[in-house]
């Protein structure tokens, strides 16, 4: 799809930003987010193609203003709900669980 | 917190409800049994851990050192890097390209961020990031001056984009002052950026 | 559908399969062939980058038989085909101001390239 994703030749996004000694992963929640999607692709439900097509169907303002394991969560919510493993709905509710607990 | 969606980049904070809805898939999907707690550990560490560019450095190293390895590494990949035990996932079908004094290359995935996991681990963000996965085939001398490599004007510049699932390592060219260093020494040269192509190996006592 | 368990981890992730199909199928082109990419604009998932459609290119080496992304993704099969290296020159894809010895090379399955036929090269 002629999606955000397809940067090949773009202008405007400035320098190549680098960090001396990067960290695999700069969060926990990234670390959370790389092994849940890895291991939920084991279930066989999608292929790595179905699962690059999840994540470029991402709205392409929000796929340049995200992060890397962003596009990640995105694709995997997406895959999961269309897979019929998950619903929206509890992982709607799931999330309002949690942020309640955190006072949030 | 009401700026995080104006101006957003890969070391901000992340989107408000991100961090929430990981806990939130991870606790469903452990919950209904699809994934193990214990697997996503063992996931993490493999790539934290046990998985990275000082894979790729033994294997440029050997090459540099054992010319009949350098000859299999370019007739067939995989089945060289597998020597070391290195394989599997992103890197089932290898390709190396051997930088010469003439021919300079450089690997880029310009629609996501594919990279030969089994020998360099997962990529830094910049290689993820869009500058570089916009510009690098567009304008491969001004991402390699970015990096600090200015290579004479006649060099044959390559850029391959990783648009299936081959995965392309480079063989950087062995430095100036290197000989008589034994394979572990050499290996110590090799850095990532020299096998992604946007950098050199380093020069023996270079910092 | 059960959960992969930790102790297996190692051995799925090292004996990963990967894309190749083992299919006696006839490759479209060989090494050398003028092709010309196709000017395609899917909905769906494809790996034809906007930057090098209806370009002009060479074919660099044939890697063989793959599962085809396009169709795979779709859940329409892997379509399997030859995916080849094709190189562009720079001023192809990006104009005359671009360095003239230098090359992008894509990874293309036949189902995104056409033949040139000679006279037009």
């Amino acid at each position: 799809m002629n999606g955000a994703h397809d940067l090949g030749g773009m202008h405007g996004f400035g320098p190549i930003e680098r960090e001396v000694d990067e960290p695999v992963f700069h969060a926990e929640w990234e670390r959370r987010c790389f092994a849940i999607t890895v291991a939920a692709g084991f279930l066989g439900r999608w292929n790595i193609d179905m699962s690059r097509y999840a994540r470029e169907r991402m709205e392409p303002g929000e796929y340049l203003r995200s992060s890397y394991y962003e596009h990640w969560l995105h694709g995997l919510q997406i895959l999961l709900v269309e897979q019929g493993l998950l619903t929206e709905d509890e992982i709607a509710a799931r999330m309002a669980e949690l942020a309640a607990e955190r006072g949030g | 917190m009401s700026d995080d969606h104006q101006h957003h980049h890969d070391h901000d904070a992340p989107l408000p409800d991100t961090v929430l809805r990981v806990k939130a898939l991870e606790s469903l999907l452990v919950e209904k049994g699809l994934v193990d707690p214990a697997t996503l550990d063992v996931l993490i560490d493999t790539y934290e851990n046990k998985v990275g560019p000082r894979n790729g450095a033994r294997v440029v190293a050997r090459a540099w050192v054992d010319d009949a390895y350098r000859r299999r590494l370019l007739d067939d990949a995989t089945k060289a890097i597998a020597e070391f035990g290195f394989m599997g996932r992103q890197s089932e079908h290898m390709v190396v390209l051997e930088n010469t004094p003439k021919q300079h290359n450089m690997v880029v995935c310009t629609l996501c961020s594919c990279y030969p996991w089994a020998v360099l681990g997962l990529p830094p963000v910049w290689y993820k990031s869009a500058p570089y996965r916009a510009r690098a085939v567009m304008d491969p001398r001004g991402v390699l001056r970015e990096f600090g490599v200015e290579l004479d004007p006649d060099v044959e510049i390559r850029v391959w984009d990783s648009t299936a699932e081959i995965r392309y390592l480079v063989l950087p060219r062995r430095p100036d002052g290197s000989e008589g260093m034994d394979e572990a020494a050499l290996a110590e040269l090799v850095t990532r950026d020299s096998m992604i192509g946007v950098g050199l190996a380093r020069s023996p006592g270079a910092a | 559908m059960k959960a992969l368990k930790a102790q297996d981890v190692e051995h799925a992730l090292r004996n990963s399969r990967g894309a190749r199909v083992d299919a006696d199928i006839p490759a479209k082109f060989q090494r050398g062939d003028r092709v010309l990419t196709r000017n395609m604009h899917p909905a769906g998932h494809t790996r034809l980058p906007r930057y090098a459609r209806a370009r002009h290119g060479t074919i660099a080496h044939d890697y063989g038989v793959f599962i085809f992304p396009d169709s795979h993704a779709a859940g329409e099969g892997p379509h399997p085909q030859h995916l080849y290296s094709v190189r562009f020159a720079a001023s192809e894809l990006w104009g005359p101001q671009a360095a003239g010895q230098d090359g992008i090379y894509l990874d293309l399955w036949d189902d995104y390239l056409d033949a040139v036929p000679d006279a037009a090269q």
